[in-house]
């Protein structure tokens, strides 16, 4: 028996937990850590099973390359050599901004880096993103201009010093459990909570106030809560002159915005809305989670910009306890963020445009010149794609033909390439319309680094071999730069990455393997000797003053109408991540949900026709699926909620390709649909 | 009885890994402790109960049942060694001697019998609690205990197979020896399984209302810890996984608070809500092994308490349901 300290490959939490491996080499259990902060020997249904799909028959084990239509097997020589023949070959003829490249959040920070770097470096195009572009894109953008720093503020610990939790778009025990935990537990202790989500989550049943605002009416909300906390003289005036600018725009711009006009737009009672104003300034020190509710409209960036000018505003910033708490999603989406595997900037948030950022990279990498031009967003690379602007792709580690908006554009677009790679570790969707697919170790087979979403940078370690030919993202990346004539150091192993990255990334400036255990560092760590900062913006925010920047209420892109009458809501479960790659192939996980499902009012039920488990047909002007009905008054009556894991009846094929103008993110959260009773077509 | 020091109760140990896979409490990387062999990290004796259940070396996570070739021959498993197991509390050999108890009942289970026939069974108790309090001797129910009692630890067999291990080993111990730690446990406080007793009389009588069962349902997350740490909880799930050259069928530890744990075909679940499942895990405890097997079968090990992120840990929720109901 070998047990081997990691970091579990599911959400940004970051448990720490032991894989159990036999004397055979195989995966055989999990055990979490005792002594981690965060795991504190507890973990999830997902982490108690993260050891149960890596030894699945379906792992890839060999290169594949499509012949005669069909992705048959070859050797690696022959599979990178034709990527790397292709990869130049477009770039020669249509320019390097012809590739896109897809990074993942599921591999570590130096594959990232060395992705980004391949980008950037070898092949010469910004055209690099990644999953981000779902999730926080929008809070990227939003908390960088109001903050200085699109991160999660302050650590999942300080929750529990908090007088006062407003979780407003976050699915907490279900999508970040340790976290949810941690607030049912705050609120059991006497911690006020405030839950804002149309649907009756878990964590509402423990809310002191459960506001069921319509989907899409953040700003509204948020905008409504701040107009009381002024007119009840409730803000925290001293932070507001010491530490804030922009104050006066901010009073003007929700002057309007009076419990009765946010009531019209919420659905709210005006009542609800002073309470839930009054409950979060009167604490001491209030906290304000959030996730994809917030992030996934047309107006994501409007909606992170109201949630920081709240926390400006009652002074809740740079304490414990307090703070703008965006829980990022993937177990590594915070890293691949850092790590520069975003368009427009490289590790660090160094822009591209920036001359002496290009120039420190260039000098470190031996160019040169790097493009000053950002690249494309992946969700408008994928409208390049459908139009032939961008002809050949390398995907890593992503599946977004279920995971992106519109399925049948998603479709469309990967299908016009001249050229799609695909590096993965199940043939996934996406991986069957390559042209090349690259088998993959797991995060249970390689060496490495995740970022959490308290931007705490922790160890990843290789417990079992990956199977047949399968080799670590960053052995096929360095290999792979070698082939397209990239001239790179022969980095023995990841740490080797890690001390490239410390060296050209300040906020990972003191980052090094032996300061990572066992725990890891939160970052910023600009030095060797630096302790890490749990909180961010103490004394000062990272951009100096905190920035009031109002937003105006737009509503979302589609609303139902008299054709499609219900408002569909997309997202997760609890037990199954994402596509489903890893925990459709997770047997008590696969047993827990086995396929899609609608959840429906049940007066919208009773007007259909329909029982409970009965399959229908939802459809959209995007596309028609069919799942079975769950009757709950989880959602209320009007509002459909699907998750999008199900290939067989993906939620993303109704999903619209709507963005937000700054941030580039789709509005999962709310389109038109309806529901049909119709028969099963067999 | 024989008395050793800590020195060489491990070289007695690491003298016995010629004939037996010897697994012992380790010092983990991260300070956590766990069943493991000698080389896997420093000995940890001290400590108290470890994380995981020790009853994982008969009945571990996952598990291969079978493998069969295409041809639907099934190929041998390769013989394992005789497992010696340090580390049972009082607590978990009450466990162990009931789940032995249960996997012997129509019809055995021969996988966990596999591990389970043939092995040596070591408790480990007296002064070794984790601010050194004392674990209370178990006095049977093993093979063999070794009893800290502070300066020195006893060893104590208690069947033919222990005394042919222990045989000469150490220095002969007098019983006085062990009078400050039995006297120590006797001052321990029986309240927990007084609480427990209190709460399966409750429940037995029926005076706990659905209500409360709901409320105590919305506040678990379903992360299937409970069952997981619990010696006792013997439920596995099965899944056959087919490569290219063979089948292999598995079993892993399952979880009576997930929902597909009594989902019918159909899609109706007896035990449809949290409510239910959460009333059923506690019930199965305190009422209907009580009912089959004569006792309750939670013996206070304390892990479900440990591991529930959301505090509804089986005396947690038997100290609620006695504050309101008893």
């Amino acid at each position: 028996m070998k047990k081997t300290l990691t970091t579990c490959p599911y959400c940004g939490t970051g448990c720490a937990l032991y894989l159990l491996a036999d004397d055979a080499g195989r995966l055989v259990g999990v055990e979490p850590s005792a002594t981690h902060p965060v795991s504190r020997g507890h973990l999830c249904i997902k982490g108690w099973n993260a050891y149960a799909f890596v030894h699945h028959p379906q792992r890839l084990t060999t290169p594949l390359i499509r012949r005669s239509g069909e992705l048959q097997p070859a050797s690696w020589d022959e599979a990178l050599g034709l990527v790397a023949e292709r990869l130049l070959a477009i770039r020669d003829a249509h320019g390097p901004d012809a590739l896109m490249f897809f990074s993942s959040a599921k591999a570590t920070n130096e594959e990232n880096f060395l992705l980004m770097k391949l980008a950037r470096g070898v092949i010469g195009t910004n055209n690099i993103d990644h999953c981000a572009r779902l999730c926080h894109a929008s809070t990227v953008v939003g908390l960088a201009a109001t903050l200085g720093s699109g991160a999660m503020t302050n650590s999942i610990a300080c929750l529990e010093q908090a007088d006062v939790i407003l979780v407003i778009g976050s699915n907490t025990t279900e999508q970040h459990p340790m976290i949810g935990a941690r607030i049912l537990g705050a609120a059991r202790r006497g911690t006020k909570l405030i839950v804002a989500d149309q649907r009756r989550i878990r964590l509402a049943h423990h809310a002191d106030l459960h506001l069921r605002h319509r989907c899409g009416s953040d700003v509204a909300l948020l905008n409504g809560l701040m107009h009381v906390i002024l007119a009840e003289g409730l803000e925290d005036r001293a932070f507001i002159a010491e530490r804030t600018e922009g104050f006066e725009e901010l009073r003007a711009a929700v002057a309007d915005w009076t419990p009765q006009a946010a009531a019209a737009v919420t659905g709210l009672t005006a009542a609800e809305i002073v309470a839930a104003a009054r409950t979060f300034a009167g604490g001491e020190r209030g906290a304000i989670v959030y996730a994809m509710g917030i992030t996934q409209h047309t107006h994501g960036v409007d909606n992170v910009k109201a949630v920081a000018d709240l926390a400006l505003l009652t002074g809740n910033l740079g304490r414990p306890g307090t703070g703008v708490n965006p829980l990022r999603g993937q177990n590594n989406v915070q890293g691949a963020c850092d790590m520069g595997a975003l368009p427009d900037v490289v590790s660090g948030y160094q822009k591209v445009a920036e001359p002496a950022v290009r120039e420190k990279f260039a000098h470190a990498w031996g160019l040169p010149a790097l493009s000053g031009h950002p690249g494309l967003m992946a969700t408008l690379a994928m409208n390049a794609m459908a139009d032939g602007q961008v002809k050949g792709a390398f995907i890593l580690g992503e599946n977004p033909l279920i995971s992106d908006p519109d399925q049948a554009h998603a479709r469309r677009a990967l299908t016009s390439l001249d050229f799609l790679v695909v590096q993965e570790i199940f043939l996934s969707e996406t991986a069957q319309l390559a042209d090349v697919v690259l088998p993959a170790a797991c995060f249970a087979e390689k060496d490495g680094t995740f970022t959490s979403t308290e931007r705490l940078v922790q160890r990843v370690r290789r417990a079992v071999a990956p199977p047949g030919a399968a080799r670590a993202d960053w052995e096929i990346l360095k290999e792979l730069a070698r082939r397209c004539g990239g001239d790179w150091p022969d980095y023995p192993d990841p740490g080797a990455i890690m001390a490239e990255i410390a060296g050209l990334t300040p906020s990972y400036g003191g980052i090094a393997y032996p300061r990572l255990e066992p725990f890891g560092l939160p970052w910023p760590c600009p030095t060797p000797d630096h302790p890490g900062t749990p909180i961010l913006h103490v004394g000062t925010c990272t951009r100096g003053k905190g920035r009031f920047l109002a937003s105006g209420y737009r509503p979302p892109a589609e609303l139902p109408d008299a054709e499609y009458p219900l408002l569909l809501t997309t997202g997760r479960t609890y037990f199954h991540w994402h596509t489903g790659t890893m925990t459709r192939r997770t047997h008590l996980l696969d047993r827990e949900e086995r396929g899609p499902f609608v959840e429906l009012h049940p007066d919208d039920g009773a007007a259909l026709g329909v029982r409970d488990r009965e399959e229908v047909t939802i459809a959209s002007r995007r596309g028609t699926i069919r799942a079975r009905v769950r009757l709950t008054t989880m959602v209320g009556a009007g509002t459909i909620f699907m998750p999008f894991h199900f290939a067989e009846g993906a939620a993303n094929a109704l999903t619209h390709n709507a963005l937000d103008p700054e941030a580039g993110i789709p509005e999962f959260k709310v389109c038109a649909a309806r529901v049909e009773k119709t028969p099963c077509a067999d | 009885m024989r008395r050793l020091t800590e020195a060489e109760l491990l070289r007695w140990l690491r003298g016995l890994e010629d004939r037996f896979e010897v697994l012992l409490p380790v010092l983990l990387v991260d300070g956590s402790r766990a069943l493991g062999r000698l080389d896997e990290g420093a000995p940890a004796l001290a400590g108290g109960r470890l994380p995981r259940k020790p009853t994982e070396a008969f009945f571990p996570q996952h598990d291969p049942v079978l493998t069969a070739a295409l041809d639907g021959a099934i190929l041998a498993m390769p013989a394992a060694r005789p497992l010696f197991v340090l580390g049972f509390t009082a607590a978990d050999l009450a466990c162990l001697e009931f789940i032995d108890r249960f996997f012997a009942a129509p019809f055995r289970d021969d996988l966990y019998y596999r591990r389970r026939a043939g092995a040596v069974v070591a408790g480990l108790t007296g002064a070794l609690g984790p601010a050194g309090e004392i674990l209370p001797p178990a006095g049977g129910n093993c093979d063999l205990e070794v009893i800290a009692t502070g300066d020195a630890f006893l060893l104590d067999p208690y069947t033919p197979a222990g005394q042919s291990l222990t045989g000469e080993v150490g220095v002969p111990a007098a019983a006085p020896e062990l009078r400050p730690v039995q006297s120590a446990a006797a001052a321990l406080s029986d309240e927990p399984q007084r609480l427990l007793q209190r709460a399966s009389e409750l429940i037995r009588a029926d005076r706990v209302p659905d209500a409360f069962w709901a409320e105590i349902g919305t506040r678990c997350i379903a992360c299937t810890a409970c069952n997981l740490v619990c010696p006792t909880c013997t439920c596995y799930g099965v899944q056959d996984w087919s490569y290219p050259d063979r089948t292999e069928r598995s079993r892993m530890w399952d979880s009576c608070q997930l929902e597909g744990f009594m989902r019918e075909a159909s899609g109706h679940n007896p035990l449809g809500s949290e409510a239910l499942r959460t009333r059923r895990r506690i019930h199965h405890k305190l009422a209907a092994d009580v009912e089959r097997w004569g006792h309750l079968t939670c013996y206070l090990c304390g892990r479900c308490d440990a591991a529930c992120p959301t505090g509804i840990g089986i005396q947690a929720i038997a100290r609620e349901l006695v504050a309101r109901y008893g």
